[in-house]
């Protein structure tokens, strides 16, 4: 499925009203994307339905450019403003449900919440591609001659 | 005296009053955005007995762009996030603090900035420290204590607006901007009242004149005809997003009374999105400092592609051009041009490539306008285009600024001989998200050498001399009286150069790579001294790869056009002081 429309549309209907405004921000508050708070309880936390599959990875791949996610990340994920995504180490942790929250809730560094824009399933097939990522070669040695 | 006479008498002085020939009270030390200084002590003849007399680590590790202040034997000094202000007793042996000043400030901060979380430094009025916090805020604090005497909040962070820009303070208005060229900001300038920290006017560089603050008559644009200019340059609505963030450097002329600044790249990169000239993006604007109005603004590029954001300084100097002398403006663009202009009309008198350049075969100072090579025009429709020369870190930095000795007529910077491929895409924006669209990989230009510091004649736009770099060079430069100009490298080396030869009279290993601006003062005991930051950052936070150390959850792949800097510098945080 091609998730472009989906997120357009949803981008679009956030734009239109139907949420609150952002409130304004504290320290331990989020940036909201698009400014769309995530809906209050959030869904369920379990294991990703995704897992392994290329072609979630794939459709993740896409999300991970149409929500800017590569403009803090950088393309393929290998660090920006925001840290590496494929470094097989996570600051929040790296379980299904640890990077699913940190996508869904954000986090206090600047990373912003999407769970107000992006339905679960799309945020599960972000995790499926960041998963899918192979660490770079130098991890955890460097060495020059 | 004239009430008339007077006013201009404040003008021209520095805006603290107090603060002494061989103190550094502003950014650029004057309102002509110089960074010269008419210290003599250290000379051709005696740089190479340069040593380290103090240094302290500010606790930080991150980029460390601009500069101390130091006013009547109090050096202050501004981290990069969390924004600590620091003030340090050079009366007294080791320097000791007097205070310091720990603001609260939003760490969502640190991840909204652009390109890590940097500060340009402070600003030193009427016996307060004004400068901004990386969230938006302004703040004041007072000299002598430390205590925050007002904050102010002048950006929005959910839209993407942060504020690592350092303020000018010009007849009790302290004038400030915002970065946010990468998110979709809508671009703008404010002056706030000194005493209070109130705005009294915000002028946004794109948009309806009304909001532009251009009015009829007043505003007189030297090339550029008609009303709305920055409204009808643009597709409906898409202004609104357009950019034109503020983030360099401003100068100020008391005589014309006019400041200048330049404005950031448009958004989104992809120029596709946004058909016209998009004014006023990557140009020059002059103002009134007293409330906005706009005076003269002159495009650099029109319809930027490349994003050549135009934040860099604009060295105020009397130059012989054309055999006659003028009143000039000198500005070393993002696009490798250097141009220098009437800075009364905004009219182009010298526009010449500095670095290699090749989007544009010249600039026409008949018209104003760069002549473009259409096989470098970027867009989503076009694919990688391949080989644009230089990239978007400029030939210069806008974070490096540049110096002007009156002694020798030159001017000096810090370059980069690097090109990119520039590959955009259509992007979509979403509050608080970047708004970009390009992908713009870098290689070394002509020659295989990643950087040079230069040095510029403006009266007939000619490189007199350059010393080449391996890597990028990103740090400041003064220049003084002593013939003698200072500059830092990215691998970790601060420099003294001949200013008239470029021969590197002395060197220092300082720690980390410098992107930080070096100053030069009188120290209490008369002698002069030189102090600069060490601490790799800014974009090369982004693009170093592996120079950074302080996060194992944060491991990434060297950069592949410079794979061994991480090989000789790390992140860091230092103040140096050097002297005799
Ligand atoms: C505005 C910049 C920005 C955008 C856009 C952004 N991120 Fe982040 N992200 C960050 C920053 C900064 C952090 C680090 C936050 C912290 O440490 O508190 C982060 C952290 C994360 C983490 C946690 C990493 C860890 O080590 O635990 C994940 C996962 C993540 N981002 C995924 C995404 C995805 C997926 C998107 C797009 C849907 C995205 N980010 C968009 C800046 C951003």
């Amino acid at each position: 499925m091609d998730l472009r429309p989906l997120i357009l549309a949803l981008v679009v209907s956030a734009a239109c009203g139907g949420h609150d405004a952002a409130p304004a921000m504290g320290h331990e508050a989020r940036v909201f994307a698009g400014g769309v708070i995530p809906p209050a309880g959030g869904p369920q936390v379990s294991g990703n339905p995704f897992r392994g599959d290329r072609q979630s990875a794939a459709e993740g791949e896409r999300t991970f450019g149409v929500m800017n996610c590569d403009g803090c990340h950088g393309g393929g994920a290998v660090g920006w403003v925001g840290p590496s995504l494929r470094d097989g180490r996570w600051r929040y942790g790296g379980s299904d449900g640890e990077i699913f929250q940190s996508i869904y809730y954000g986090q206090p560094h600047g990373m912003p919440a999407y769970g107000g824009l992006l339905p679960p399933g799309a945020i599960w097939k972000l995790v499926t591609y960041l998963q899918s990522l192979e660490p770079p070669a130098n991890v955890p040695t460097q060495s020059w001659k | 005296m004239t009430r008339m006479a007077v006013l201009t008498l404040l003008a021209v002085l520095p805006a603290g009053g107090a603060a002494q020939r061989g103190d550094w009270p502003m950014p650029a030390k004057d309102y002509a955005a110089t960074r010269y200084s008419d210290l003599s002590e250290i000379t051709g003849a005696n740089a190479g007995r340069l040593r380290p007399v103090w240094s302290f680590s500010t606790g930080v590790l991150g980029g460390h762009e601009g500069q101390p202040l130091v006013v009547e034997h109090t050096m202050y000094v501004v981290t990069p996030y969390p924004n600590v202000l620091y003030a340090f007793d050079l009366t007294r042996e080791g320097y000791p603090l007097k205070w310091k000043y720990r603001p609260a400030v939003d760490p969502n901060a640190t991840g909204i900035a652009c390109c890590d979380a940097i500060n340009r430094g402070a600003f030193y009025a009427e016996g307060k420290i004004v400068y901004n916090l990386l969230d938006g805020h302004t703040v004041a604090v007072a000299a002598a204590t430390g205590q925050e005497l007002w904050k102010t909040r002048i950006a929005d962070l959910s839209q993407g607006e942060t504020t690592p820009v350092a303020p000018l303070v010009v007849k009790h208005r302290v004038i400030v901007g915002a970065s946010g060229g990468e998110f979709g900001i809508h671009g703008w300038l404010k002056g706030l009242d000194l005493e209070t920290g109130r705005i009294v006017w915000t002028a946004y560089n794109v948009g309806p004149d009304s909001e532009v603050l251009a009015k009829p008559r007043i505003f007189k644009p030297f090339y550029d005809r008609g009303a709305e200019l920055g409204l009808t340059s643009w597709p409906a609505d898409v202004w609104k997003n357009g950019g034109a963030p503020v983030w360099g450097w401003m100068s100020y002329d008391p005589d014309l009374d006019l400041l200048y600044y330049g404005t950031g790249n448009p958004a989104p990169y992809n120029p596709e999105q946004r058909a016209g000239d998009n004014k006023w993006t990557a140009s020059v604007l002059a103002r009134r400092p007293e409330d906005g109005t706009l005076v003269w603004a002159y495009q650099f590029t029109p319809h930027d592609g490349w994003d050549y954001d135009a934040a860099s300084e604009m060295i105020l100097a009397d130059l012989v051009v054309g055999g006659r002398p003028r009143k000039v403006l000198v500005h070393f663009d993002k696009n490798g041009f250097a141009y220098t202009m009437d800075r009364a009309t905004g009219e182009v008198l010298v526009a010449q490539p500095f670095v290699d350049v090749n989007w544009a075969k010249r600039v026409d100072v008949a018209t104003g306008r760069p002549v473009v090579d259409s096989t470098k025009l970027t867009g989503a429709s076009r694919g990688n285009v391949k080989h644009v020369c230089p990239t978007l870190e400029g030939g210069k930095s806008p974070a490096s600024p540049a110096a002007y000795s009156p002694r020798t007529g030159l001017f000096y910077l810090a370059t980069n001989n690097m090109c990119m491929d520039y590959q955009a895409t259509r992007a979509t924006r979403i509050a608080g998200t970047p708004f970009i669209g390009a992908n713009t990989p870098y290689h070394a230009g002509r020659g295989g050498y990643l950087g040079a510091f230069i040095a510029w004649d403006a009266g007939v736009g000619k490189k007199v001399w350059q010393t080449t770099e391996p890597f990028p060079v990103w740090s400041g430069a003064v220049v003084t009286a002593g013939d003698v100009v200072f500059y830092g490298t990215l691998d970790g080396w601060f420099k003294a150069a001949d200013a008239r030869t470029g021969k590197v009279l002395w060197r220092f290993k300082v720690g980390s790579g410098v992107v930080g601006n070096p100053i030069t003062f009188t120290g209490a005991d008369g002698r002069q001294y030189v102090a600069v930051y060490a601490g790799i950052g800014g974009d090369w936070f982004l693009l170093s790869g592996d120079v950074r150390s302080d996060d194992p959850a944060d491991v990434r792949p060297p950069a592949d056009f410079m794979p061994d800097i991480a090989r000789h510098t790390s992140q860091g945080g230092i103040v140096w002081i050097f002297a005799l």
